[in-house]
């Protein structure tokens, strides 16, 4: 039953469920007091062993059920088998006839078991030959039939076949008879093994697979991202990982300096010696942040996904502020606390996107619209890719901003060696920036967050 | 095994009947997990949302084994002076300014400083010995004789640095102190960790910890647990009650009303002798179900449709 255990685990693992070594040892011993008789208490034991979060017990849960759906147990307890009613017709139609059947018996190994319609057998031979086979090695869907050839080889298809062929091509009318039978069981054993096969990826590969899509997504460039389905739930899972990020603190301790006036009143219980040290501690805000986005034609991808990674990150981040600008700049925090991400995104795109692009306008407009509510806690990200049209840049405006700030920071599509080029402002609009980065795929994306709530502690 | 006193749990449903006998209700889950906890001798991690008994979880293992209940409360900042020992600074003070007269009785005849430190070093450490030790949970758990249970509670409240401290604890019931050495436990303690979920715990500290987690009961088990810590409560009665507070977790709030609340409140309804449920009462009673202004306002607009759902079945 290891081996049982071990294909578990790995499916768990496929499934996003992470397992230590130790952890599959703990789940072996669980099972040794547990036992197999009761399907729902050996769920909960491994549960408990092996799923160690509200989210991984879900994943787990499914997992389970598909996995043991396969009559690993049925040899312990009494359930139905899957027999398929054509063998034991057959067998009944076989029994029932004359004694001369008899010598019509199938004589290969596979044959015979097919025959008797032994499913019990028949299970087990199949998950040998799936081990032989390496099918937990299967990686897409499309390798589908090339080891459910394997397989069968693996059982002993050939004999069959072989057996099968001599008896159609023979002159007896039994023989004859038996041939056809063995042609039936060959495709019902066909079906079988290509259900097994497909069980197998997925439980086994479909995570392997979602985990190369996903490591795809996260370096495809954000402006042909919108392509890939589930690209919300990736940005989500990332933006999580960030909030649950453990190193994240409140308060530093025992860093920097001696506070002197707390240690002091503490250690007056022994008559001053300063036995107990006190240490400053420092308050780690959550950062505010005011982003403001471009949503011109080019840019509008990548601020929804700027604009989408900020608005998942509401547990870390308190004050999300979102301005968007074309030709001219408007609020639309508004819009994102109240719809859902989606909508508000393409309200913002319907509303301001596709204009012609003037940052100095809409610099001018933010600071009407607020400059003064900047201070020094604020955190500024100007994403764009500073392509003005030729219009006047007012990096005057850009440098206030960055003055009043805690920190501005440039995203741009745009990789740095385009900067400046044509009619890109970059260069003139970077030395106003605490930093600028080029911001490309969800990657980068993901490490300026990171970044983001890091240096802002 | 080295737990096996006469109340020893052999099965998960004397586990289960017995918690019951303590006043706590538990599914199977629950059950199941305590049998592997204590068999497998392992601590539990508990989570699930604020007020569904994480913590009355530990009390029942220890009233129903009969074991010593020894609790830590996580907060910020909480250290190992806090969690696991201290010196007695005030008492070591203290002596040595009693002593200090003894001193010169000592040292009579000694000649030189190297003969003096000499004769003090065969007093070998006393300032630095068990009598001066103040020992905290975690040292206390460790040291007792008998069977306890360990509580540490809202360990997720608790700093990054703390967590990996209770490594070495978790996973060999044993600590290292430096001024005296490797403390390992007496007996193993059962371990219980229970945390509210507002930061993720590192990999590190689950991987060494069975995993429950305790969600919202169902209508049945809610039922059972009303029965037996309220007991005066009208069979009627109940029913609405429960069915209520189950249609009112099925509403978008900011918190749920949780078992305990269930609780207070058929404690409350019981007060004011009340037969059955009617949209007044419950009005005027919801600030003991619901913690939110804001909760209690969203309730009360949905009270007609709740009352409709719950008449109709």
């Amino acid at each position: 039953m290891d081996r049982v255990m071990v294909d578990f685990v790995k499916a768990l693992r496929g499934n996003g469920v992470r397992i230590a070594t130790s952890e599959t040892l703990d789940a072996m011993h669980a099972l040794d007091l547990v036992g197999y008789s009761n399907r729902a208490r050996l769920k909960t034991a491994l549960s408990a062993t092996l799923a160690k979060s509200e989210e991984e017990k879900s994943r787990f849960d499914a997992c389970f059920d598909q996995f043991f759906q396969f009559n690993d147990f049925e040899q312990f307890g009494q359930d139905q088998k899957p027999e398929p009613p054509p063998p034991s017709f057959l067998q009944q139609m076989l029994k029932g006839d004359n004694a001369a059947n008899a010598t019509a018996e199938a004589q290969s190994p596979l044959g015979q078991m097919l025959m008797q319609g032994d499913s019990q057998a028949l299970s087990q031979a199949m998950a040998q030959a799936a081990s032989e086979a390496n099918v937990r090695d299967i990686r897409v869907i499309t390798q589908k039939g090339l080891y459910g050839r394997r397989m069968m080889m693996a059982m002993g298809l050939e004999a069959m076949e072989q057996e099968m062929w001599a008896a159609e091509g023979s002159q007896e009318p039994q023989q004859q008879a038996l041939g056809q039978q063995l042609r039936e069981a060959r495709e019902r054993l066909r079906e079988e093994v290509k259900h097994y096969v497909e069980r197998q990826y997925l439980l086994q590969a479909s995570g392997d697979s979602r985990a190369l899509r996903e490591s795809v997504m996260r370096e495809t460039s954000l402006e042909n991202l919108r392509e890939f389905k589930d690209v919300q739930g990736l940005v989500r899972k990332l933006a999580k990982r960030l909030v649950a990020t453990p190193s994240r603190r409140r308060k530093v301790y025992q860093r920097g300096k001696l506070d002197v006036r707390s240690t002091i009143r503490h250690n007056i219980p022994y008559s001053g010696v300063l036995l107990e040290t006190h240490w400053k501690t420092k308050r780690v805000d959550k950062p505010k942040v005011t982003a403001i986005c471009d949503v011109s034609g080019s840019v509008s991808q990548y601020s929804r996904f700027l604009l989408m990674f900020l608005y998942s990150l509401t547990e870390v981040i308190s004050n999300v502020r979102a301005f968007a600008f074309s030709s001219d700049l408007m609020e639309v925090t508004e819009w994102f606390e109240r719809e859902n991400l989606d909508t508000a995104i393409d309200l913002t795109l319907n509303r301001l996107g596709g204009g012609s692009t003037d940052y100095g306008r809409s610099l001018q407009t933010f600071t009407d619209l607020c400059l003064n509510q900047v201070d020094h806690r604020t955190t500024v990200i100007m994403l764009g890719d500073a392509r003005n049209n030729y219009g006047d840049p007012r990096t005057e405006l850009l440098q206030a901003i960055h003055n009043r700030a805690r920190q501005l920071i440039w995203l741009n599509p745009e990789s740095r060696l385009r900067w400046g080029s044509g009619d890109s402002e970059m260069k003139r609009y970077k030395p106003h920036c605490t930093w600028a980065e080029p911001c490309q795929s969800l990657n980068q994306l993901e490490r300026f967050i990171s970044n983001l709530l890091r240096y802002s502690q | 095994m080295n737990q096996s006193t006469g109340s020893s749990p052999i099965s998960v449903d004397q586990i289960k009947s017995g918690f019951a006998q303590s006043g706590y209700i538990c599914n199977d889950d629950i059950a199941m997990t305590m049998f592997l906890a204590y068999q497998l001798e392992k601590p539990v991690l508990v989570e699930g949302p604020p007020g569904v008994g994480k913590t009355e979880l530990a009390k029942a293992t220890a009233h129903y084994l009969n074991y010593e209940l020894i609790r830590l409360q996580c907060y910020e900042g909480l250290d190992e002076a806090k969690a696991l020992y201290e010196w007695k600074y005030g008492k070591q003070l203290l002596y040595t300014q009693v002593l200090k007269d003894k001193l010169g009785d000592l040292l009579k005849g000694a000649h030189g400083l190297a003969e003096s430190i000499d004769r003090l070093h065969e007093f070998g450490d006393i300032f630095y010995s068990e009598q001066f030790l103040e020992p905290r949970p975690l040292l206390q758990a460790l040291q007792a004789e008998q069977g306890t249970v360990l509580l540490i509670d809202e360990i997720d409240k608790a700093d990054h640095e703390f967590e990996s401290f209770l490594l070495e604890m978790l996973s060999d019931y044993q600590i290292s102190v430096p001024e005296i050495g490797t403390i390992k436990a007496k007996r193993h303690p059962i371990v219980f960790l229970t945390s509210n979920n507002t930061r993720e715990l590192s990999d590190a500290l689950k991987r060494r910890c069975l995993h429950l987690f305790i969600p919202f009961p169902d209508a049945k088990l809610e039922r059972n647990i009303i029965q037996t810590r309220v007991p005066g409560i009208s069979e009627k009665l109940q029913d609405q009650l429960v069915g209520f507070v189950q249609e009112v977790r099925k509403l978008d709030l900011k918190k749920q009303p949780a078992i305990s609340e269930t609780i207070d409140w058929a404690r409350t309804l019981l007060l004011l002798h009340a037969e059955a449920l009617t949209p007044e009462l419950v009005a005027s009673t919801l600030n003991v179900l619901l913690k939110h202004e804001e909760d209690i306002g969203n309730v009360k607009d949905d009270m007609r449709t709740l009352f409709n759902k719950l008449f109709k079945q």
